[in-house]
């Protein structure tokens, strides 16, 4: 037999050969866009880096940054929020979106206005859904409080102006808007349950909530990992929505962490301080989705 | 051939050569510089800002300039900014930048200084109004020319006033019993005493210091070390929740930014508004303004036994640090600084000019009588604390000013925490 | 198993939801319509309406004098169909190319014995556990020194990255809900691997090819900070960047901003309602023998 020629191995290459051209794109990609970001962050959160207002100089200043942050209030305040946010509206999001994927999935005469309206949340660009449901809860010109007002209920709630009612507002628009993402992959995800499975547990007896639970659930859990992955990711980094909504307020009660990133990059121009919030932000991202991705690696 | 031949040839091409060199030379010194502008939004009347440049390019024949708009408002453009000066970016050569802004961005090196280009501070801003020998420059360097000037103004329903033969209110509690009165005699549960903006927008930042300053009491030194009265502010902070108790200011005034106020103002639902220099054009020029012609404008009331102090707001240029024209660049803007430009702008687009003598110049009164009257509310005007950490020092004021306004801080706290975070900032 | 013909009663049971009877599907349908709707139906009645509208009391739904001049300024005021343009064109492409690199790379994962799997799972999905205001600047100057600033390319690279870990997860997961004997039966009739990539496994894949694809166009299309930073001239400015170019310092004008909202949310519905078919698939499912 002759050893194979090279485009024979192109053609039909081996394990070892074909992982690496599968991958190569990717990680190409990945190395021309973020490695060097990402380095460069890691190391600036090593330095004093201030572009206004500090000594001029960029220090090195080894693990200052990393303490300061750690007896940082602030950061403490925003963290806390972060994960609320997070505990509130990924569960939220998932129970929604379910609902929203198994509604969409139902045969009716008409499917796509169901379908439809189940997408449209994604349609609107991010940085005006917070405008808009900051609008919507309104205290003057608010759909909702005109709505509790003609059902008999006079009390105008200053949504937006207690922390407990703007943390309600902005998780039910974060909730909306993002349900939407977990229908979509949770609904490809039951597109993929074989319907026999339904059959025989009919045929068997099983009601509709004992084949939920005992085959829905079961055979959606890919797809749900998945789906929780990366809404915890951005749960995480939540910004865009309360930034519009309350810019953190009142005072720092609905501020993330994310939001406290960008003032200190951008506002405070204090990129070495907020290099390292970052480095706090992916080691928090990491430890969570942690047990997530291990599920996906053992498949 | 022999090298004898050679010579004459090769000193011919030599000759050639050299003089295709300096033509080239010559011809590419001729050759246009482009200078890119960074102009704002709507707001900052880029078409106007072309004009001129127009004008400037017809006396300047070398010279092209090139405008790029991007960030609508101050936060979105020094979102941008941060980026672009950040990576030390040298395709913008002229900024146009929030008066609050020089120093930051000057401390962090963006900005190029240009006392070689129009002289030392003294002498050049000699003939712009006060606040901007503070505002542009930093430590000794001029960081930045004026552009345009604003400045926060107290309109009112001069209609209403008459009706209720009330004088212009000098005091906020005369202010208060003004609008009361008012407001009762109307009968209108939608009609609102007095307007400010308390969301945590920039804007915020003067509606803590209106009432603090008119005490005659000084946020910072001159060297920048904060002298904040305690007390003083929280007199202040107070003064709007009394007016909140008294039903004169709204429930939800923490909501309210600077363009709700104009829109509520021009729907006839407000007696009183602070506001700044480009709502005058807006009350009495839109076509879906109801109070038209009514409108009258006056210096902001003063706390009891006070004097009254405004907030100046406006626009400035700065020659980019990284810029690869600056001399070009230095000069073009000298020329957007000028008297003619400040009058053409005050002319043609109603923009407050930035020089006293162009506030009694006659075409100008002609275009806004009204500037006669806003000249000395702009003369007296303050700048907000100039800092190189104002990102931290806005932040701090505005937040908890709209914290207190929501009545989720009481003024103590707020005016505490102000201290407490702005101590090291600001040293 | 024998096919059954599609009956409308039996397949009701089919998807076995908790939703009993017709007429509480019907509410819960009309519950998830009007929630998905009524925030574009609000933007919609708030593109009819002058400003001065807005901050009548009590509000008003339905416009007093609906006029479309709204519509007119938001096209005059800024290059709105450039903007679309651009940001469709961007979008797709890096649709594109997101759906290309991550079909490779989840199929190498999902498929092939490789070594550190978790490993390389983990690093495409860390590198979206950043934020992204902090990469911007090391990001621009390196698009700066490639010379792709204001180009499609200088977007379409860094959006790859960023779809790159849901689009590769997602695949991920479909094709390993995929029985490898299909793929085997192939190979022994003599495709190759990567013929049996796109000729089985692809075709099977569908609801997770197109649930990728729509992921990551609309987060290609919604994406800010990147569009601002990168393309910054007014000939490639993608529509969020340009939208935020209605208001100014001290203006809102919700009317207009409205109006562009509805001309940047269009195209993307359609597509969506288009495409919604493909993603969801068929009730028949062919191919998954029980």
């Amino acid at each position: 037999m002759n050893a194979p020629s090279t485009w024979d191995r192109i053609r039909d290459p081996s394990e070892k050969t074909l992982a690496v051209l599968l991958l190569a794109p990717a990680f190409l990609l990945l190395a021309l866009i973020v490695v060097y970001p990402i380095g460069k962050l890691i190391w600036n959160s090593f330095h004093d880096l201030r572009l206004s207002g500090g000594t001029g100089a960029v220090k090195f200043i080894g693990i200052q940054n990393y303490i300061d942050v750690a007896h940082d209030k602030d950061f403490w305040n925003a963290a806390k929020n972060t994960l609320l946010f997070t505990v509130i509206t990924v569960p939220g999001a998932l129970v929604v979106g379910l609902g929203l994927a198994m509604l969409a999935n139902l045969p009716f005469k008409r499917r796509w206005p169901v379908r439809l309206a189940l997408l449209l949340p994604w349609a609107l660009p991010l940085s005006f859904v917070g405008l808009i449901f900051a609008w919507f809860f309104h205290t003057e010109y608010g759909v909702v409080n005109d709505v509790a007002r003609r059902l008999g209920n006079a009390h105008q709630t200053m949504w937006l102006l207690s922390p407990g009612y703007a943390f309600a507002a902005i998780c039910f628009a974060i909730i909306w808007k993002t349900s939407s993402f977990m229908a979509l992959i949770l609904l490809a995800g039951l597109q993929m349950i074989p319907r026999t499975l339904y059959e025989a547990a009919e045929v068997d007896g099983a009601s509709k909530w004992q084949q939920f639970w005992q085959i829905t659930v079961p055979m959606l859990m890919p797809s749900i990992i998945v789906a929780l992955i990366f809404r915890t990711i951005t749960a995480l980094q939540t910004f865009d929505i309360p930034v519009t909504m309350t810019h953190g307020g009142p005072g720092n009660a609905t501020q993330t962490l994310a939001m406290l990133i960008h003032a200190t990059t951008i506002d405070y121009l204090d990129v070495g301080y907020g290099s390292t919030l970052a480095v706090f932000m992916f080691a928090l991202s990491l430890c969570v989705t942690a047990v997530y991705l291990r599920r996906i690696g053992r498949e | 051939m022999t090298r004898s031949t050679l010579a004459p040839n090769r000193r011919f091409l030599l000759a050639t050569l050299a003089l295709a060199a300096t033509l080239t030379a010559s011809v590419s010194a001729l050759a246009d510089t482009t200078l890119r502008v960074f102009s704002g939004g709507a707001n900052q009347r880029p078409d106007l800002m072309r004009k001129l440049f127009d004008q400037y390019t017809a006396k300047n024949p070398g010279v092209k300039i090139d405008i790029e708009t991007g960030g609508a408002t101050s936060d979105l453009q020094r979102q941008y900014l941060s980026t672009v000066l950040n990576a030390k970016d040298s395709s913008i050569d002229v900024y146009m930048i929030d008066i609050v802004n020089p120093a930051q961005y000057f401390g962090a090196g963006w900005l190029e200084p240009l006392n070689a280009y129009v002289g030392e501070p003294a002498v050049a801003l000699k003939p712009y109004l006060p606040v901007y020998a503070s505002a542009d420059v930093v430590g000794d360097k001029i960081a930045a020319m004026p552009a345009f000037a604003d400045a926060m103004f107290m309109y009112y329903r001069k209609d209403l006033l008459e009706k209720y033969k009330l004088a212009e209110p000098k005091t906020w509690a005369e202010l208060s019993a003004a609008a009361q009165k008012i407001q009762k005699g109307e009968g209108d549960p939608n009609l609102q005493g007095l307007s400010i903006q308390g969301a945590p927008i920039e804007g915020a930042v003067c509606t803590f210091l209106l009432p603090y300053w008119s005490q005659g009491k000084d946020f910072n030194d001159a060297a920048g070390k904060m002298t904040l009265d305690k007390p003083a502010a929280v007199k202040g902070m107070k003064e709007w929740l009394t007016l909140m108790d008294a039903g004169v200011v709204k429930k939800n005034i923490a909501e309210v930014k600077t363009p709700d106020t104009v829109n509520e103002f021009k729907a006839g639902q407000v007696v009183f508004a602070v506001n700044w220099g480009f709502a005058w054009d807006r009350f009495s020029q839109d076509k879906d303004s109801k109070v038209a012609g009514k409108v009258g404008v006056m210096p902001l009331p003063a706390m009891d036994g006070g004097k009254s102090a405004t907030c100046v707001g406006g626009w400035q240029w700065a020659v980019s640090a990284f810029s690869k024209s600056k001399a070009e660049a230095a000069k073009l803007v000298k020329f957007m600084a000028s008297p003619e430009a400040s009058k053409y702008l005050a002319a043609q687009g109603s923009l407050l000019p930035t020089i006293q003598s162009v506030y009694t110049d006659p075409e100008v009164l002609k275009a806004s009588p009204w500037f006669k009257d806003a000249a000395n509310v702009v003369i007296a005007g303050r700048s907000r604390p100039q800092s190189e950490r104002y990102g931290e020092v806005s932040d701090a004021i505005r937040t908890t000013t709209s914290a207190i306004l929501a009545r989720t801080k009481t003024p103590e706290e707020g005016v505490d925490e102000i201290e407490g975070r702005l101590k090291r900032v600001m040293r | 198993m024998s096919t059954r013909t599609l009956d409308l009663p039996a397949a009701k049971s089919l998807f076995a939801s908790p939703f009993e009877g017709p007429g509480l599907r019907l509410i819960a349908a009309a519950m998830v319509v009007f929630n998905g709707f009524f925030p574009a139906l609000w933007i919609l009645l708030t593109s009819l309406k002058g400003e001065a509208e807005l901050v009548s009391k009590p509000i008003t739904y339905w416009p007093a004098n609906a006029t479309l001049h709204n519509y007119i300024q938001a096209f005059t005021d800024q290059p709105l169909l450039r903007y679309l343009g651009n940001s469709f064109w961007v979008a797709l492409l890096a649709t594109v190319s997101s759906l290309i690199v991550s079909a490779l790379a989840a199929y190498a994962i999902a498929r092939l014995n490789l070594k550190h799997r978790q490993l390389i799972l983990t690093a495409i999905v860390a590198s979206s556990m950043f934020p992204l205001v902090t990469l911007l600047v090391p990001i621009f100057e390196t698009m700066r020194s490639l010379g792709l600033l204001n180009t499609y390319i200088a977007l379409v690279l860094p959006y790859t990255v960023l779809n790159l870990p849901v689009c590769t997860l997602v695949l991920v997961s479909f094709f390993q809900s995929i029985p490898k004997d299909l793929e085997n039966a192939a190979m022994i009739d003599g495709c190759t691997r990567m013929g049996a990539l796109v000729r089985v496994v692809l075709p099977l894949a569908a609801p997770g090819v197109f649930t990728a694809g729509i992921l990551a166009f609309v987060n290609s299309w919604d994406e800010f900070l990147l569009a601002l930073s990168l393309n910054s001239s007014a000939t490639m400015r993608t529509l969020p960047v340009g939208i935020t170019l209605y208001q100014g310092e001290f203006t809102f004008p919700w009317p207009i901003i409205s109006a562009a909202l509805i001309v940047a949310i269009v195209p993307v519905a359609v597509l969506i309602a288009i495409f919604q078919e493909r993603v969801v698939g068929g009730l028949t499912q062919g191919g998954l023998k029980g």
